[in-house]
């Protein structure tokens, strides 16, 4: 496992994910805090430094509350004279946003670097948000790796540069870049005792406002160009040489996918490979249009580059061909592969592909047909199951299931969009459940519910709360307490009684803060107890003002950890086929991947390796039929 | 070695392939290859569908292309449909005989009242993977596992058979190795008798 491979001594090379190689750049550059709210591609980067903290012991780390408490925890250790880093999901930057853009102006002081993931092809996130341009209109350098080795270098050299131009520096990377495996030969990793700094030793000023922000931005453009012409030297933008005046231009996991489609094609075509997205090596770039023809641009997502490129070809080369996303080449959705990119390039230099992609395609569609989907579910033993189903037995029983609204948030919860459960009205943004309901409540004659997770309730969702209460606004909300961070891999948060590493924090008490703010009533509930949940969720959804519904249980893996960590066993659970009456509520109103039915007497089976024996699913059997295996 | 030999791994949630795969790069980093993988990691969730894309000697992309993965490597049958527009014409499968259906699939079977609904099985499977190729090694793994003493050791079967291939590029003393470094400690020999009867078993189908 590779995360040894960060604490190595030797210079490797050792096979790393991305996510590994960029916290082994960190540690290599003497980086002293970090600071990280978890989000799918980069957990792995929190998780990893967490793992190696208590080893390493001479740098300070928190899981933060959200990713705008992360950068700003950062950056105020890079004010206080230490190297700092976070890393986020492309969407936590928009959380983090509000302060990044400040940060540009005022600038910081030891290094410190920010990572940002997009996610092309939405494979875990809201949107296939571009986030390259926050580079460009927050005046932050910004620099992308295509593999891991260069996600190990480019780290390195984003300190340096960080702490040469005293600007937070970016580094963006995508989903395909941060889990991709790769060889990375490591640097030396000399590491200093943590210490801590007297103010007077390092203050600096980092306020802006009118007319300060006025004078911080006639310097911030001079970085920019003092940025811009280290940026036209760095060996991170290079020229892999070729043959003809038709060239390529392309960054990030798009390089590799070109250089292997040129192998495939046996082509050899100038290839400029951009490594700072902000500021661009202009005049590199003109100088590459000067020799071409023809320039095609492979990047993901919007015409980022290709955009730029176009108005920078506009003096250097007015009649050179572009070919990209404008010209009907490339798509500005979904992730691109080898194929894609091959068959562009097929096209463009009129080689043969090497392979009928299309054809395989195809077929493999046909052959696929007799599967069904594998949509995402709930774990077996997952608490959120029960909830739901409690819900909706309540709702049934007032006769009110269309006649509520249900703003959804983000966690593992969003999933009750999908059967059985369909709960689909709206999920937006961390917290936004409940600014939606706040403005529903306003308009419609409907109940407004609301459902948050207890990282979400922290996050994003206190000031949409505290809104709904002042306001003696009708809304149920449904907090969902499993004491983690579930979804991105149980990390720990503010409702957790750790903190990175394992090491002790103090867990919110979130019913006295609810009691505290003016709750109209807060009921608990335990969703192992699925059936005694009903009533309580009627009583709550009939009062008036914001009524909260804590529903509290482990999520069923972390759970399933500490129950390993005390040497408990998992007894898992069985159907007594003499009881059950196939009614198969467990089935169509349930939905738990451990449950099948048995073809030879149409009975339910549980799967024993696969259960969790929370036996939520005898709660929900009108006969009981499910009990705890014997052993 | 010489060129690039491509690994599909395809599985469900849970079942350990982020390790199988992790054994197989320190198997190859151990044996001087070059490697490397596009990984699926999808969320927390137990029972989703993901894949690794495995690639040793000189990978340039992390993602295999369309018909050309030497190997497939299933630890759920029914996976290696979802993913077989990767594996080429000829192209070996190395596949547990475990199913785990969906829940829609449950939902189906269990509300034909006629009982006409069945499960996919594994004969229909197989006969899809027919129209690609012929060496196609089925595993019952879990048996082989309990047979090896321990039935978490599916896994190793799954990588024993794999190195019955002729072409597979890592030695198979380096792959041995890798296994039982990275497997718990308490379950050391039981991985190694698993290896050896899935190697056994592939050998068998492969006619090698």
């Amino acid at each position: 496992m590779t995360v040894e491979d960060v604490m190595r001594t030797d210079h490797g090379p050792a096979l790393m994910l991305s996510n590994e190689a960029v916290v082994r750049g960190a540690l290599e550059s003497d980086v002293k805090v970090v600071s990280f709210y978890p989000g799918s591609p980069v957990s792995e980067i929190l998780d990893t430094f967490g793992e190696v903290l208590d080893h390493f012991g001479d740098y300070k780390m928190e899981i933060a509350a959200n990713e705008k408490v992360a950068l700003e925890t950062v950056a105020g250790a890079s004010m206080a004279g230490v190297r700092s880093f976070t890393s986020m999901k492309s969407v936590g930057m928009n959380v983090a946003s509000d302060s990044m853009f400040s940060m540009g102006y005022t600038g910081l002081n030891a290094g410190c670097v920010c990572l940002i993931a997009d996610d092309p092809f939405a494979h875990s996130s809201q949107s296939e948000q571009d986030g390259r341009y926050f580079g460009e209109v927050a005046y932050v350098p910004m620099i992308e790796p295509s593999n891991a080795q260069e996600a190990h270098d480019m780290v390195r050299w984003a300190f340096e540069v960080s702490e040469r131009h005293k600007t937070l520096v970016i580094m963006r990377t995508t989903t395909r870049v941060n889990h991709s495996r790769g060889m990375v030969k490591l640097g030396d990793l000399k590491r200093t005792p943590f210490e801590r700094k007297s103010w007077a030793d390092v203050k600096g000023q980092y306020f802006t406002v009118g007319s300060v922000a006025r004078a911080l931005k006639a310097k911030l453009l001079e970085k920019k160009a003092a940025l811009q012409k280290e940026f036209e030297k760095t060996k991170f933008n290079f020229i892999d040489e070729g043959k003809g005046t038709t060239g390529v231009i392309t960054a990030g996991v798009c390089y590799l996918h070109t250089k292997e489609a040129m192998r495939n094609l046996e082509a050899e075509l100038p290839v400029l490979k951009i490594g700072t997205l902000f500021p661009l090596p202009e005049e590199k770039i003109a100088d590459f249009l000067k020799r071409l023809d023809k320039v095609i641009i492979v990047e993901e997502l919007t015409p980022y580059l290709e955009t730029r490129i176009t108005a920078i070809a506009k003096e250097a080369n007015p009649t050179i061909e572009i070919i990209g996303k404008k010209s009907g080449h490339f798509s500005e959705m979904l992730e691109y592969n080898v194929p894609i990119v091959e068959k562009v390039l097929s096209d463009v230099t009129g080689s043969e592909i090497s392979l009928d992609y299309d054809a395989i395609l195809t077929r493999a569609e046909e052959l696929a047909e007799v599967l069904s989907n594998r949509v995402p579910i709930f774990c077996p033993g997952c608490p959120h199951r029960g909830t739901l189903w409690a819900f909706r037995q309540a709702l049934n029983r007032l006769k009110i299931r269309d006649k509520i609204v249900f703003n959804n948030d983000i966690g593992c919860y969003s999933m009750a969009f999908l059967p059985p459960n369909e709960f689909s009205d709206s999920m937006l943004a961390m917290g936004a459940s409940l600014g939606l309901s706040a403005g529903m409540n306003l308009v419609l004659e409907d109940k407004v519910i609301a459902m948050v997770g207890d990282s979400t309730l922290y996050h994003a969702a206190l000031p949409g709360i505290v809104n709904l209460i002042h306001h003696n606004s009708n809304v149920t909300l449904f907090v969902l307490d499993n004491s983690v961070t579930a979804m991105t891999g149980q990390q720990f948060n503010p409702n957790s009684e750790f903190n990175a590493g394992g090491h002790p924090a103090r867990k919110i008490n979130m019913e006295k803060f609810f009691e505290a703010l003016g709750a109209a009533k807060i009921a608990i509930i335990d969703p192992y107890e699925t059936r005694d949940c009903i009533q309580p969720i009627i009583d709550a959804i009939q009062i008036e003002g914001l009524s909260v519904i804590i529903s509290k249980r482990d999520c069923a893996l972390y759970g399933d950890r500490l129950k390993k960590r005390l040497g408990e066993k998992i007894v898992p659970s069985e159907n007594v086929k003499d009881t059950c009456r196939s009614i198969y509520a467990c089935v169509k109103e349930f939905y738990c991947p451990a449950i099948l039915v048995d073809e030879d007497d149409r009975k339910m089976k549980i799967q024993q390796d696969l259960c969790d024996g929370c036996l939520e699913c005898r709660q929900v059997c009108p006969v009981d039929a499910p009990r705890h295996i014997e052993r | 070695m010489s060129g690039t030999f491509n690994i599909m791994f395809c599985g469900v949630g849970g079942q350990g392939l982020m390790l199988l795969s992790s054994i197989l790069g320190k198997a190859a980093v151990d044996a001087g290859l070059e490697v490397m993988t596009g990984e699926q990691h999808g969320l927390s969730q137990r029972q989703g569908s993901i894949y690794v894309h495995f690639r040793i000697g000189e990978p340039i992309s992390p993602l295999i292309a369309y018909g050309k993965a030497d190997m497939m490597i299933a630890m759920e049958a029914s996976e290696t449909l979802r993913y077989i527009e990767y594996l080429k014409d000829g192209g070996v499968v190395i596949m547990s005989n475990r199913i785990m259906p969906s829940v829609s699939e449950t939902e189906k079977v269990a509300l034909d009242k006629t009982g006409k609904t069945k499960y996919l099985t594994i004969e229909q499977i197989v006969d899809k993977l027919k129209m690609v190729t012929d060496n196609i090694v089925l595993l019952d793994s879990l048996e082989l596992a309990l047979q090896a003493g321990n039935a978490k050791t599916e896994n190793s079967v799954l990588v024993g058979a794999a190195l019955a291939c002729p072409d597979f590029p890592i030695p198979t003393e380096k792959v041995r190795e890798a296994v039982l470094a990275l497997v718990p400690e308490k379950t050391i020999d039981a991985n190694s008798r698993a290896f050896d009867l899935g190697l056994e078993a592939g050998g068998t189908c492969l006619g090698t």
